[in-house]
């Protein structure tokens, strides 16, 4: 049997697998809970909240601690597809990749933005979802209007309106309606069988010229289905609901009266809407995330499938590379977990760990998954962001020993933030306040590491050899492996300093966006940049240098820069070195003096000079695209 | 004299056999055994290790000659030091000791002069004063073949620390001549002076003896400094071997086998670039071999593992050495590590307090020795990890959780869940839970028949035996039902030989090379340098002995 052969059998098998999904209890689903027992209040969770303080806790009925006041952060949801893809690189290349793509958040990817977005952005159905095709949004002409909510997620619930017979409130003894129905119990009855089932919710409407049932139109929940009665109709044509007013009249062959059920979007997917956009829909980096401190969040992996290399039934694993306290069940280890199939979704779940820069990656056979490209980047950031402007830092620091989960103890020796002394509140030192924009990388107390734009910079290598390789059948050495494109964001200078996203051409002769992060810094001069930087090279160390613009280290793998003492630890360098594995915090300030010098989120008495700076690999064969001497992990630093 | 056993053929059935031989092993642990001084005897000798795809590589390593002056821990049985060892046996001395090593030159002739250098402390050789300072470019003093040279010097400085040959390194480094010196404090740590323990002075003792825990560690504290106690430790040397190297060194050393050493030609030519290594090794061992246990009598050669088990809380000391010739990021999963040392020099500031950086992936280089605190409490995790069940008729479902001024619930060492997170006591991470955990979490996990479980998974999200089996298999309210559930769970642990959920149950998190193409072995994928670090609830009982 030839390799075509197989290969086309192996499709035909993947066909049928597909087909047989939708027979399982559960195949594709997002999870994008509203509220939580951390989070209780839908309505706070669709944005953070300032950080006034640490949260009460006390105990509940169930036994377990509960918040009571101060309930900081929020809920974060995302949905990625683990598949396959091409990416574009700087010499015309298009390589095939093993990887992830955006399965929700389209539109802030596509803009180069985090992915990660609120339950009610994440659980807004698509109005047309027939706009979902291949390569979705690479064809629109504006990806700004592009759709942000999870693809495929679909109004579960069957909608029904029904014209009403009668309604009427409170005990109605001529219909036999009990007399114990309250004063504001109300009572509809339908012209067929109720659909609604107790519990559910339902609107009560009217046509736009009505107003007999002005006093009853709105939304209310099912309290009971099901009333005998003397009208002549069944019991299962009545249902009840509760209205918070009383004394409303009876409105009996109201013309155009009607109770609906509402939209339920409770995770359930259109498995169709996902392959559309899902397969081949492939980024390097993979879609960026973004959470604060306190923040739940819910990180679905839907596995679509590998198209080209239908020969492979891969799992796909998503772990939190650096997640303090981790667990074993979320932590995207294969071997020490479970790992979701084709067809499938998996979702990941956390309470966001400390602030700092982590990353993420598959866990499945890493050598092969890793270089192939399922590589992106996650960023943690501070609770101190969330503190009102002008209020001081150090208090704000002091206040989160208010909860031992926030608390830095001085006996633990994985703590990193401790309190400075001069930032201490008891100190009497001058004291850095929360400043009126920008952003801290760090729950630092003393505001050093104070940000006005951030960029994520992830270094990483491909070995063409082997992405052919991995294109084509699966025998792959890996002790020889050689990378001979030297990515940042996934590009290779001058892709580096493309704006905007890459898009390849795959397979199916669709543009995707497969590259969506430019890796160019841009600045106005005197402010500063926060580089997250993180490698996941599979082969080799990488270097990244400076020309022009200091890099002061202020964080390493995730912590801030900081020993038990609470004395600054971080250092001013032209260059850091980063193993596979490895995350750093680097501050490009591009001012050289400034008016408060300890306070770096104060106003900026002298800038370096507007113009073009440089990033890029002092590894100098990285300095190059496969066959092109010029090129790979550079980049530009536009000060304006 | 050796046969060589290249056995290409079969790499991937041997690697299978190996690979479930370990799995069906009783549970498999490591500590950080060696032998104790301080008068060492040792050779330098060759011998084959084996590796998990079947091969024998011929290698060269330090090891004893005659019996050693003891081992330790001592509650490691078994223990033995042959002649060739890889990685050499680990000297565990005591600051202050005046360390004696005789080494002898059991090498081939053809191999020449070896030697032994010992970074960070100040050396006197049995070698003339003349000798090593007059004969150009030798790091210090030589055994010819066969011949014994000795080397003294005072265990100054406390910590980890490296030895390796200082002769021709680029062939007998790679070759397997290289180990550990681990200097014990003179004046350790006592328990209630601690000041990184979370848990109040001999409570920790106390769970170990309420479990019938032996202590494998070598001292108490890492350092003569409060902050460097510790409940477990571990060493991991890293090193990587290019085959083509040990082949051809193989090749002239038995072509010239029984040449007179210091003859024309009795030397050996063995090219070591352009270096292409396909063997990546803690320990000495690949994955799997290395969660095989100490002294394992299939690794005669190897006697050292690389699997390490702890539970919630105790402060975990790993001693990491890069070997070899490469870097390898060495990535712990599960939490952070705070760098106490740095070859055997501690990191402290003014204050006297801990200043070493906190890393998750400790990055290894040639010759440097690192001394690092772990540990794993499940903090923040906002779900009860014991899925603890106020509901449930097992007593253990409904421990209590009392919080000490940390939050963790160290007052009650005998229990379970000695140092539960308490903030996240009873809370459930479950939507709707098949067994006997609570109800009303966030999430709801996938469905069974839709993933695959790991080796090493524990066969729930809980951690332990008596959670797993509440989670899988107890009594219980069905899901979206009221009826009482059937005793087999909806999360099927089967294929988790590894971490058998009746017995262990524990959280699995892989340390491993980030340097991904090092966690294969000859690449074959999995391998390398990779291990499975088990979370272990109390009522495991993590035995470190064979």
């Amino acid at each position: 049997m030839s390799t075509k052969q197989l290969g086309t059998h192996g499709w035909l098998v993947f066909l049928l697998g597909l087909l047989a999904f939708p027979a399982a209890a559960q195949s594709f689903r997002v999870q994008c809970p509203t509220s939580t027992i951390t989070h209780p209040n839908a309505a706070n969770n669709n944005s953070e909240p300032a950080y006034a303080g640490p949260t009460t806790l006390a105990p509940s009925a169930s036994g377990y601690l509960t918040p009571t006041a101060n309930v900081n952060g929020a809920i974060k949801c995302q949905q990625v597809g683990g598949g396959d893809g091409y990416a574009s690189m700087a010499d015309g290349t298009q390589t095939y990749m093993f990887s992830f793509g955006p399965l929700s958040g389209l539109k802030n990817i596509a803009s180069g933005q985090a992915g990660t977005v609120f339950p009610s952005e994440f659980n807004t159905v698509i109005a047309d979802p027939t706009t979902l095709v291949p390569g979705y949004p690479a064809g629109l002409a504006s990806p700004a209007a592009a759709y942000n909510g999870a693809v495929g997620l679909v109004d579960s619930n069957v909608n029904y309106t029904f014209n009403l017979y009668d309604i009427f409130e409170g005990p109605q003894a001529a219909l036999a309606v009990p007399a114990a129905a309250s004063a504001n119990t109300v009572t509809v009855i339908l012209n067929a069988e109720v659909p609604f089932k107790v519990g559910e919710q339902i609107v009560i409407g009217q046509g736009p010229n009505g107003t007999d049932l002005n006093g009853y139109v709105g939304t209310y929940t099912v309290s009971k289905v099901g009333i005998a009665n003397t009208v002549g109709l069944p019991a299962s044509f009545v249902f009840q609901y509760l209205s918070s007013v009383t004394g409303l009249p009876e409105v009996l062959g109201s013309a155009d009266a009607t109770a609906s059920s509402l939209p339920i979007v409770d995770g359930h997917v259109d498995a169709r809407q996902i392959m559309d956009v899902g397969v081949m829909n492939g980024n390097i980096p993979a879609p960026l995330m973004a959470i604060d401190e306190d923040d739940e969040f819910f990180l679905t992996l839907t596995n679509v499938g590998m198209i080209m290399r239908p020969d492979l039934f891969e799992q796909h694993t998503i772990h939190f590379h650096g997640y303090p306290n981790a667990s074993a069940y979320f932590d995207g280890v294969p071997d020490a977990s479970v790992a979701i199939n084709i067809g499938g979704s998996f979702t990941y779940y956390y309470l966001a760990p400390d602030a700092g820069t982590y990353f993420w990656h598959c866990h499945i056979t890493p050598p092969e998954h890793l270089q192939m490209g399922m590589v992106g980047q996650l960023y943690v950031r501070p609770r101190q962001n969330r503190v009102a402007s002008g209020n001081d830092l150090g208090t704000a620091l002091k206040a989160q020993q208010g909860d031992l989960r926030t608390a830095c103890q001085v006996s633990d020796v994985l703590c990193s933030n401790p309190m400075p002394a001069q930032a201490d509140p008891a100190s009497g030192a001058s004291k850095v306040a929360r400043a009126p924009s920008g952003s801290y990388a760090y729950n630092d107390g003393d505001g050093s590491t104070y940000y006005d734009v951030d960029v994520p910079l992830q270094m990483h290598g491909f070995d063409p050899n082997f992405h052919f390789v991995g294109m084509t059948f699966n025998n792959e050495g890996f002790a020889d492996m050689k990378d001979k494109y030297f990515l940042l964001n996934g590009r290779s200078y001058p892709d580096t300093v493309t704006s905007g996203p890459l898009s390849t051409p795959s397979a199916d002769g669709v543009n995707h966006y497969s590259q969506p992060i430019s890796a160019i810094v841009s600045m106005k001069a005197g402010q500063r940049a926060l580089l997250r930087i993180s490698d996941l090279s599979v082969t080799e160390y990488h270097t990244l240098a400076s020309l022009g613009i200091r890099m002061q280290v202020i964080g390493w793998n995730a912590k801030l820069l900081r020993d038990q003492a609470g004395n600054n630890m971080s250092y001013v360098t032209n260059s850091v070195t980063l193993a596979g594995g490895e995350s750093a915090d680097v501050i490009l300030d591009s001012c050289l003096q400034r008016a408060t010098p300890s306070d770096p989120s104060s106003q900026c008495l002298a800038a370096i000079p507007v113009g073009t700076y440089y990033l890029y690999t002092s590894n100098l064969d990285h300095l190059s695209n496969d066959a092109e001497n010029f090129g790979g992990q550079m980049t530009e630093v536009h000060i304006n | 004299m050796f046969a060589m056993t290249i056995n290409t053929a079969i790499p991937m059935q041997r690697l299978l056999t190996l690979g479930l031989a370990a799995l069906f092993a009783t549970a498999a642990h490591a500590a950080a055994p060696g032998i104790t001084g301080p008068t060492f005897n040792l050779q330098a000798s060759q011998a084959y290790i084996t590796q998990p795809d079947g091969q024998a590589v011929y290698s060269w390593g330090y090891g004893c000659n005659g019996a050693p002056g003891g081992y330790a821990p001592a509650a490691i049985g078994g223990a033995f030091c042959n002649a060739m060892q890889l990685p050499g046996p680990t000297l565990i001395v005591t600051e202050g000791q005046t360390v004696t090593v005789n080494l002898t030159n059991n090498l081939p002739a053809v191999a020449g002069n070896t030697s032994m250098l010992f970074p960070g402390f100040n050396v006197t050789t049995s070698c003339a004063a003349t000798v090593p300072a007059g004969a150009p470019g030798l790091l210090t003093c030589e055994a010819a073949p066969a011949a014994t040279v000795s080397y003294s010097f005072v265990a100054a400085t406390p910590g980890t620390h490296t030895y390796y040959s200082g002769t021709q390194g680029d062939l007998q480094v790679e070759m397997g001549l290289f180990g550990a010196i681990i200097v014990l404090p003179k004046a350790p740590v006592a328990d209630a002076a601690c000041t990184d323990t979370l848990a109040p002075a001999g409570n920790n003792a106390t769970a170990r003896s309420t479990w019938g825990e032996a202590d494998f560690r070598l001292s108490t504290s890492a350092y003569d400094h409060p902050a460097t106690c510790y409940d477990r430790e571990y060493l991991f040397q890293f090193s990587e071997m290019d085959p083509a190297i040990h082949i051809a060194a193989l090749a002239q050393v038995t072509a010239k086998a029984g040449c007179s050493a210091g003859a024309v030609g009795c030397s050996l030519e063995v090219p070591t670039e352009p270096y292409h290594p396909a063997y990546f090794m803690i320990n000495g061992r690949s994955m799997p071999d290395d969660m095989d246990p100490n002294y394992a009598p299939m690794y005669p050669s190897q006697p050292y593992n690389g699997n390490p088990h702890m539970h919630p809380g105790e402060i975990t000391l790993l001693r990491i050495i890069g070997q070899g010739r490469w870097q390898h990021p060495f990535h712990e999963h599960a939490n952070h590590v705070r760098i106490l040392a740095r070859d055997g020099n501690l990191l402290l500031n003014a204050a006297n307090t801990l200043a070493g950086p906190l890393m998750f992936t400790t990055t290894t280089t040639p010759g440097v020795a690192m001394d690092g605190l772990f540990y794993f409490t499940g903090r923040g995790l906002n779900w009860d990890m014991y899925g603890h069940n106020g509901a449930s008729a097992d007593a253990n479902a409904k421990l209590p959780c009392t919080p000490d001024a940390n939050g963790y619930n160290t007052g009650a060492p005998t229990a379970i869940n000695y140092f539960e997170w308490c903030q996240d006591h009873d809370k459930p991470m479950q939507a709707a839970p098949f067994g006997d955990v609570p109800a009303g979490g966030p999430v709801t996990l996938p469905d069974p028949n839709i993933f695959k479980n790991g080796t090493w998974y524990g066969g729930s999200p809980y951690l332990g035996p008596d959670a797993t089996t509440r989670a899988t298999f107890g009594t219980c309210t069905g899901l979206n039902s009221t009826t009482a559930c059937s005793t087999t769970g909806t999360t099927p642990p089967s294929g988790t030989v590894g971490n058998n959920p009746s017995k262990e149950a524990g959280f699995a998190f892989m340390w491993h090379s980030h340097n991904e193409r090092e966690i294969t072995t000859n690449n074959i994928f999995p391998g390398g340098m990779m291990m499975m670090m088990l979370v272990d609830s109390r009522e495991f009982v993590i035995d470190e002995s064979q």
